[in-house]
């Protein structure tokens, strides 16, 4: 059925790795191809801000192994892409044909500094983590710029090491994402283990060079041995330019993992998901949405149905020795409803009913598994009208 | 093929079982289960292993070949 036709994914990300890996096990028989930029290949990224910054024997257990897929790898960066051709060419001056082309580049972390501005930290590639934990072996205070997820878990990695940190957010620890509810436990809860949180009223600027602090918006001027920027991901769609296939949110799929250029599917970080008339572009870069999406950009580049949704809506983290884990839509507003537990004891099992009659369920602090986290999520939302 | 499981790094998230539910499983406190623990994978059930030791977050599975 498809056994001719060329397939070419760029980004070896688990969104590219999962691609290559369904589209052989859909029965895919033709040529395939993976473009990576990186030169350890394709790994695992959570570890990067838990595992690996404690402990360096980590470092080699990340790799996604591409065995079993019979894939071309091109280890050299895609520069440019022509949709109407359909070519796409690599820093290596390699051109490569594509019946399907597959987007899975990912995205790389925002950065802060000015140009020419040097020492800015961030973390977002194994060799990040690697500088950054041997930069944590000598320090003796930090300063992480950002209160989402990456940023709690960096600032957690410094206070179990027992480096004094401090965060600074225009808004509360995880605020944006779990609301002010969960947000005050967590903030108190990261306080109690030595993480100070600083609230800065707009944008916090890098000073030094090498950077060595941040400037508030107030004049403050807070210093550390370490600085580490955690302020977001941007899409790697540079390679894209001319396409018309990207702009500032990334490659817009719909729920085909469908770009708007014909044969062209996009899965993982570089993706948003485009709205339609009741519902916003939303980029939601979560490895169970690279998973997913990888999956259905592969039934989609196959001229298959999808398997499933394009988004799978799971997230963690770990703070302060936490796990949170969060089945369903974002923002969380409100209050929730505790099934089991409560925050203050530190373990508690919270849903939120939403307006459009889905749900989200947070176990916090309890280790369960995220198909009994769906379950739930799935059988406490209320019955459409 | 045979598959490693690194049970004190499982964090029991599951995502695992979501690609090869006849393989792995998870009880209500997310207790990891590994239906071929020391036995070789049958054939049948090879591509959706490897998809489960990518889709791990944690990167706790890995393919001994």
């Amino acid at each position: 059925m498809t056994a001719r036709r060329s397939v070419l994914i760029v980004g070896e990300s688990l969104a590219g790795i999962t691609a290559a890996r369904h589209l052989r096990t859909l029965g895919h028989t033709g040529p395939l191809t993976i473009i990576g930029a990186e030169e350890h290949g394709a790994y695992s990224r959570p570890p990067l801000s838990k595992a690996v910054l404690k402990d360096p024997a980590a470092d080699d257990t990340l790799g996604l192994a591409l065995d079993g897929i019979d894939a071309e790898v091109v280890r050299s960066p895609a520069v440019t892409a022509d949709t109407r051709r359909r070519t796409v060419t690599t820093a290596d001056g390699r051109q490569t044909g594509y019946d399907a082309l597959i987007v899975a580049t990912g995205a790389d972390a925002r950065r802060l500094a000015a140009p020419r501005q040097r020492g800015e930290l961030v973390l977002r590639t194994l060799d990040d983590a690697r500088l950054l934990r041997a930069r944590l072996a000598n320090a003796s205070s930090a300063i992480v710029i950002g209160a989402g997820f990456l940023g709690m878990e960096v600032a957690s990695a410094c206070a179990a090491r027992g480096i004094p940190v401090t965060v600074v957010d225009a808004d509360q620890p995880l605020e944006r994402i779990l609301g002010g509810c969960l947000a005050d436990a967590i903030t108190a809860r990261a306080a109690a283990y030595g993480i100070r949180f600083v609230q800065a009223t707009g944008f916090a600027t890098l000073t030094g060079d090498p950077v060595g602090g941040v400037a508030l918006p107030d004049g403050t001027e807070l210093t550390a041995d370490l600085v580490v920027t955690c302020a977001g991901e941007l899409p790697c769609v540079s390679w894209l330019a001319g396409t018309g296939l990207a702009d500032r949110l990334g490659v817009g799929i719909d729920h085909a993992c469908a770009t708007t250029a014909p044969g062209v599917f996009a899965a993982g970080d570089v993706t948003y998901l485009r709205g339609d008339g009741t519902r916003p572009d939303r980029r939601a870069p979560f490895w169970s949405n690279a998973v997913a999406q990888g999956r259905t950009a592969a039934a989609s580049a196959l001229g298959l149905p999808a398997p499933g949704p394009p988004n799978d809506d799971y997230f963690w983290t770990e703070i302060a020795g936490l796990a949170v884990k969060v089945v369903g839509p974002l923002p969380l507003i409100g209050e929730p409803t505790s099934v089991q537990g409560s925050v203050t004891d530190g373990r508690a099992l919270l849903t939120w009913s939403h307006a459009d009659g889905t749900s989200t369920v947070v176990a916090y602090g309890l280790r369960k598994p995220v198909a009994a986290l769906r379950a739930l999520a799935a059988t406490s939302s209320p019955p459409s009208p | 093929m045979k598959i490693s499981v690194d049970h004190p790094r499982c964090e029991g998230h599951g995502l695992c079982a979501d690609q090869a539910p006849d393989i792995f499983s998870l009880d209500d406190d997310a207790e990891l289960t590994y239906h071929f623990e020391g036995a070789e994978v049958p054939d049948e059930h090879q591509l959706a292993a490897r998809a489960a030791v990518n889709a791990c977050p944690v990167a706790a599975l890995r393919v001994l070949s």
